[in-house]
């Protein structure tokens, strides 16, 4: 098994020890169980605590996750979890009529099929309409074994019940947006339900899950808290010598690495595989590996079975400067925190150096035996996105559209001239069900073209939107190399008859620099001598990330009084003329 | 193998190994309740490779039962 957990003993101990007071992030959980499933709200808790969250939770009593979603005032509610785990096994689902369906007919069995759907996802709906939560609701585990012996395919039994039920689930749920399906029926496949299912533990405690199966199911559930508080990883950086081949090309030769068919090549193509299915998914690629340039090129640009290619990286860093530098150029290229990245190499004294020198950098030294990169790798929660917008499934060609501007800058020497060619249009809309995810994503994400840094989950971005006090709207950019999406957001809240204020502005660090946020002041401005308004109130609130925000109110000839920036709609802005600006 | 016994029902219970006696039961021990019980049961059986069955795991109401149990699957105890 890899990787190998603690026992949940270890967990519950240790969250008693917890002594850290600051943390970078905080959560409020909560979960809820049809069966006993205590140690796993300490073990999230723990593992919260190595990633620097601060994680409180609430646990349901034993079995009572009706009662207290339909009860508005349980504790449940008082404690309003930002995420509620909801546990629940089919043998509490189908109550007295599990594994003795034989008695109704199959009509009877696929209506019970659908009573139990309904009740499920009312159950969810309910928790989602009372809150500004998301719920995450598990699926079925499908015993292995069936009263029907070997005719249960031939039958509709229990196993072929909960197939449906779960597909049922997946299907009404799917474009529920705060509603997630945690697919427990596979956490049982991966695991075994020999180990994970005690018949002991079942019958003095209903402990379904036995206890050190449970830090596997926390390190699981911990894949939607990551993403909710921004946590994922987004760019993956890659050594090259014993990591994406096997050996190493300045000794071994172009024909002597292993990468091919033939084993053990093809651990390193299905490694290199699995990387280039992220990348399609949104996670950007990039190398830092000591090599000669021109050895390495060759392999990336030229060797038949490297699943990997030139396009598919957006910084290379290949020399003999050392792996500290080539790192830190390669967040400055990609304009990408360091917190933001995973770094994979086999050397450990390489990992150490860098975990010492970047501990932001989440470094993954790689284990001796290639063939336990794969299931690393697919073991890793730090990829999990709540929402794959469409930016994510375009970042990859955005990236090589980046590389080409970078280039034409090169090319032309003078800014202005530069940011002329490139013919920036800039498309203005108001917020609607397709681009809440994605603003609530750049509220999450952005950190350093951003005015207040206030973090909006979806649910308070369509809270928000149905407040006629607010205005929301997302920014998409688009220039003669391509579409780089939606890439600033701005929130704007109604405070008096005269007076707007400026709760969110920002803009994604891929489209910095290029007037973009001026075209949008000057929108906003307009907008509000439109609507009759005389004050824009905006405000800065510094962080460690935002000094390139610093003295943009300044600069937009917004006169500070007091914590506030105030704008008199009176006086005149010019939208710059680089930019063309389209209102929808 | 007694010392090792009484250092894991310390760890699991938290309690100093000073309080535990072989007349220890869940009622002298605030941590012992049904839920560490099963934890105990859990790390005893990892802890001397040996599986307990329910009608043991009903049976045991003091350490001197947990000693008792662990000979008989055949956990050399010196004393």
């Amino acid at each position: 098994m890899y990787p190998n957990e603690k026992s949940l003993s270890y967990y519950i101990r240790e969250a008693k020890n917890l002594k850290k007071i600051e943390y970078g992030k905080k959560i409020k959980i909560g979960i809820l169980s049809s069966f006993t499933i205590t140690g796993l709200a300490e073990t999230i808790k723990v593992k919260c605590d190595k990633v620097n969250v601060n994680c409180c939770t609430y646990v349901s009593g034993y079995n009572q996750y009706n009662q207290e979603i339909l009860n508005s005032n349980s504790n449940l509610y008082q404690f309003k979890p930002e995420i509620l785990f909801l546990v629940i096994d089919s043998k509490n689902i189908f109550k007295d009529d599990y594994e003795v369906f034989y008695t109704k007919n199959i009509d009877e069995r696929k209506k019970i099929v659908e009573e139990k759907l309904d009740e499920i996802i009312n159950l969810a709906k309910i928790f989602v309409n009372k809150t500004n939560s998301k719920i995450v609701i598990s699926n079925l585990s499908i015993p292995s074994y069936s009263s029907f012996g070997i005719l249960e395919n031939k039958d509709y039994g229990i196993s072929q019940m909960i197939l449906e039920f779960n597909q049922k689930l997946n299907a009404r749920l799917k474009n529920e947006p705060s509603i997630y399906v945690y697919d427990l029926l596979q956490f049982f496949y991966r695991f075994g339900e020999q180990n994970i299912a005690e018949p002991h533990k079942i019958a003095i405690g209903d402990i379904k899950i036995t206890f050190d199966y449970l830090p596997y199911l926390a390190e699981e559930l911990i894949g939607y808290i990551k993403p909710y508080l921004g946590l994922n990883k987004k760019c993956i950086v890659l050594d090259l010598d014993n990591t994406l081949w096997g050996g190493i090309v300045g000794e071994d030769g172009f024909n002597g690495i292993k990468l091919g068919p033939e084993p053990p090549g093809n651990i390193f193509m299905d490694f290199q595989r699995w990387i280039l299915a992220l990348h399609h998914r949104g996670i950007i690629l990039a190398i830092n590996s000591k090599n000669n340039l021109d050895d390495a090129m060759k392999v990336i640009r030229e060797h038949k079975h490297m699943i990997l290619k030139e396009e598919h990286f957006a910084a290379i860093q290949i020399n003999w400067i050392d792996k500290i530098q080539n790192m830190k150029e390669i967040a400055e290229e990609i304009n990408i925190g360091l917190d933001s990245i995973v770094f994979f190499d086999d050397d450990p004294r390489n990992c150490e150096i860098m975990k010492t020198a970047l501990p932001e950098v989440l470094t993954i030294n790689l284990p001796k035996d290639p063939s336990l990169y794969l299931p690393l790798i697919q073991n890793m929660n730090d990829f999990n996105v709540l929402k794959i917008t469409n930016e994510d499934k375009k970042r990859g060609q955005m990236y090589y559209q980046q590389k080409q501007r970078s280039e034409l800058k090169n090319e032309t020497v003078n800014l202005e001239k530069y940011l002329e060619k490139l013919e920036t249009k800039v498309t203005i809309k108001n917020a609607d069900q397709v681009t809440i995810p994605r603003i609530s994503q750049l509220t999450m994400k952005t950190n350093q073209f951003n005015l207040t840094t206030k973090r909006y989950s979806e649910e308070e971005i369509r809270h928000m939107m149905n407040d006629s006090q607010m205005k929301i709207i997302s920014v998409q950019v688009e220039d003669k190399f391509g579409d780089n999406g939606i890439t600033g957001a701005c929130i704007i809240k109604l405070k008096n008859k005269k007076e707007w204020y400026i709760d969110t502005f920002l803009l994604s660090c891929r489209v910095i620099g290029r007037e973009i946020e001026r075209a949008i002041m000057s929108f906003i401005i307009n907008e509000a001598r439109e609507r009759g308004l005389e004050t824009i109130i905006a405000e800065f609130i510094p962080t460690k990330k935002n000094s390139p925000t610093e003295n943009f109110l300044d600069k937009c000839g917004f006169k500070k009084e007091g914590e506030f920036w105030i704008f008199n709609t009176s006086k005149e802005f010019k939208k710059p003329s680089i930019v063309s600006l389209i209102v929808k | 193998m007694s010392e090792k016994l009484f250092s894991l029902i310390s760890r699991i219970l938290e309690v100093s190994k000073a309080q535990l006696s072989e007349e220890s039961t869940p009622e002298s021990i605030e941590n012992w309740d049904s839920y560490n019980g099963l934890l105990l049961v859990d790390e005893l059986e990892s802890e001397f490779n040996v599986k307990f069955s329910v009608e043991e795991v009903f049976d045991v109401h003091s350490i001197a039962d947990i000693k008792r149990h662990l000979r008989n699957h055949g956990v050399i105890l010196n004393d």
